[in-house]
């Protein structure tokens, strides 16, 4: 059973003046449980309306999501998802710490775990001094924080966080990429939507890159990097003592080594030069521009 | 949905409507002494005063908060937060239509408690030719309740269908104004007075009769001031009528929001 799974999923929004957007066009993949995907793709690609579709939040207009198994019209497929909306709001009457509490009763969890996760959580999130004020007096990156401290409180199996980090300053950041690896490590399935291509290679297995509303590539990260192999820069030892770094193409690599030989230089260091996935996003995503 | 219910209630409370309310119910203080400055009927004239000033307070409450309690979730996106939770649209809505009755019933209770200590104070200036019936004062403001609790669901259900607070506001007031003429204008319809009136226009008044509110039947507002028995038939039409016009409205307004995009 997968994770979560979309299946020729589409979606087609009615704007004003008889304007239709398709926004999401037979849209189909599967994330493995246990899997940390990213889900990459430029602004107004269909990130956040696959995974309102998702959440019950909209509906397709044509095709099927599920999650565990559970068909996403049902509430029980939400029963066991942390869900981070992009840029969040929660009900900013009540504090921090309320808004855990709320959260955890929505989850059927016991008094006893809601009070023992959420001071984890918050400490964790760096809210602890916060936990007592009013939401309304949280910033932009606390209310981002909260917002992933309320998907961890009830320590769901699956994770779906739509770009988790936006309006997070660097420590934020890094926070988030170490919590996703943490969940990692712990089994669990984390989806999250980005358009940085630094974060899908900082903690991603796989990677799905859309546009326009159309899914252009699955692949694994490693695979990604590994494909993307273009050189090596080698660096060079001269028997007069001055070294020098070279570019060697891919398919020149041996014929540069054995001329080395012959000439007497040490090889210092050979080191692949990749197209990073910026790259390979930028390629997917506008071909014209690159492929010439 | 006893936690969608109780986060909504401290919603409320922590409302700067509810600050508001607490400033209005201090006139009822003033009922006594500006009863008593009519000389005569100084008791009838404070049950009519604290009357009417509970049942405005209970109107701008059920328009206030039934009109903007779903379009605030939506404005200020706690849809896409609370509605991704494993909870269902409808509990949802109901757990937001009851934690507004129930603030309606809390704020009758107690507005309630002041307004028939006023009273008692004023009857005690100026006793009155009839003694108070202090049933029917009670009943008729559960009755005014009711009625307003109606109103409140007729708010949802505009709401479910409105993107703004334009219609819920200006049509619950028009269901309001509509509700209170409701019994007149059928009656006129159907006096010998009408007679010139074309059959259709007759239809259709009576159309409207059955579909609008008739907030008539919830008036018991005579027999508290005057003191008339109340007949069982007066009180248990109401309550039935309340409850079968209240959960139509609430299943309509759960089927709608439903199926309503949370874009
Ligand atoms: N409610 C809506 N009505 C009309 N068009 C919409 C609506 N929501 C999103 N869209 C359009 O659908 C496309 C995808 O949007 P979205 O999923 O939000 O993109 P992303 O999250 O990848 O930035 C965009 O072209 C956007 O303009
Ligand atoms: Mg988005």
């Amino acid at each position: 059973m997968h994770a979560i799974e979309f299946d020729e999923l589409s979606k087609v929004f009615q704007g004003k003046k008889k304007v239709t957007v398709n926004a999401l066009n037979s849209l189909s993949l599967q994330v493995a449980q246990g899997e940390v995907f990213g889900f990459l793709g430029p602004n107004g690609a269909g990130k956040s309306t696959s995974i309102k579709i998702l959440l019950g939040l909209i509906g397709s207009t044509a095709g099927t999501a599920r999650i565990m198994g559970v068909d996403v019209t049902e509430k029980s497929a939400r029963s066991d998802v942390g869900f981070l909306p992009e840029n969040p709001s929660f009900y900013d009457f009540l504090t921090g710490e309320e808004y855990l509490r709320f959260v955890g009763k929505s989850f059927n969890m016991s008094a006893a775990d809601i009070s023992a996760g959420s001071s984890d959580v918050l400490k964790r999130l760096d809210l602890w001094e916060a936990r007592k004020r009013p939401i309304r007096g949280y910033s932009k990156g606390m209310v981002q924080r909260l917002g992933l401290a309320q998907t961890l409180i009830h320590d769901p199996s699956v994770y779906v966080l739509d770009e988790p980090m936006s309006g997070l300053d660097p420590i934020g950041r890094a926070l988030v990429k170490d919590i996703i690896r943490e969940l990692k490590e712990r089994g669990k399935t984390v989806f999250f939507s980005t358009h940085i291509t630094a974060d899908v290679e900082a903690v991603c297995d796989r990677v799905g890159v859309i546009n326009k509303g159309v899914l252009l590539a699955v692949d694994t990260v490693s695979g990604v990097l590994e494909r993307g192999v273009e050189g090596y820069t080698v660096r060079v030892l001269k028997p007069d003592g001055a070294s020098e770094e070279r570019v060697v193409a891919k398919a020149d690599l041996q014929e540069f080594i054995e001329k080395s030989m012959a000439q007497r230089w040490a090889i210092e260091r050979v080191e692949p030069k990749r197209k990073d996935m910026e790259a390979f996003f930028l390629e997917m995503v506008s071909p014209k521009q690159t492929s010439g | 949905m006893l936690n969608t219910v109780a986060v909504n209630l401290r919603a409320i409370f922590r409302d700067r409507v509810f600050h508001g309310i607490v400033v209005v119910a201090l006139l009822f203080l003033l009922i006594p002494s500006v009863s008593s400055l009519s000389m005569r009927q100084v008791t009838e004239l404070s049950i009519t005063l604290a009357l009417s000033l509970l049942s405005l307070i209970l109107l701008l409450l059920s328009i206030s908060l039934g009109a903007t309690s779903l379009w605030k979730d939506i404005e200020r996106r706690y849809t896409y937060s609370v509605l991704s939770l494993p909870l269902s649209r409808s509990s949802y809505l109901v757990g937001k239509f009851v934690a507004v009755a129930l603030f309606l019933l809390l704020a009758t209770l107690v507005l309630g408690a002041v307004a028939c200590c006023m009273i008692w104070l004023a009857s005690g200036i100026y006793p009155a030719d009839r003694p108070i019936v202090w049933m029917n004062l009670v009943l008729c403001i559960a009755a005014d309740l009711l009625k307003y609790v109606m109103l409140v669901a007729y708010a949802f259900l505009f709401s479910t269908v409105s993107t703004s607070f334009f219609l819920p506001i200006f049509g619950t007031i028009s269901v309001f104004l509509a509700g209170n003429a409701s019994q007149q204008a059928y009656d006129y319809v159907h006096s010998p007075l009408a007679k010139t009136l074309s059959p259709v226009v007759k239809q259709a008044a009576s159309f409207f009769y059955y579909l609008l509110p008739n907030f008539s039947a919830f008036n018991l507002r005579i027999n508290a001031i005057y003191g008339i028995p109340l007949s069982m038939k007066a009180v248990v039409l109401p309550v039935m009528y309340f409850c079968i016009y209240t959960t139509l409205l609430v299943v309509l307004a759960t089927v709608i929001f439903t199926r309503r995009e949370m874009k």
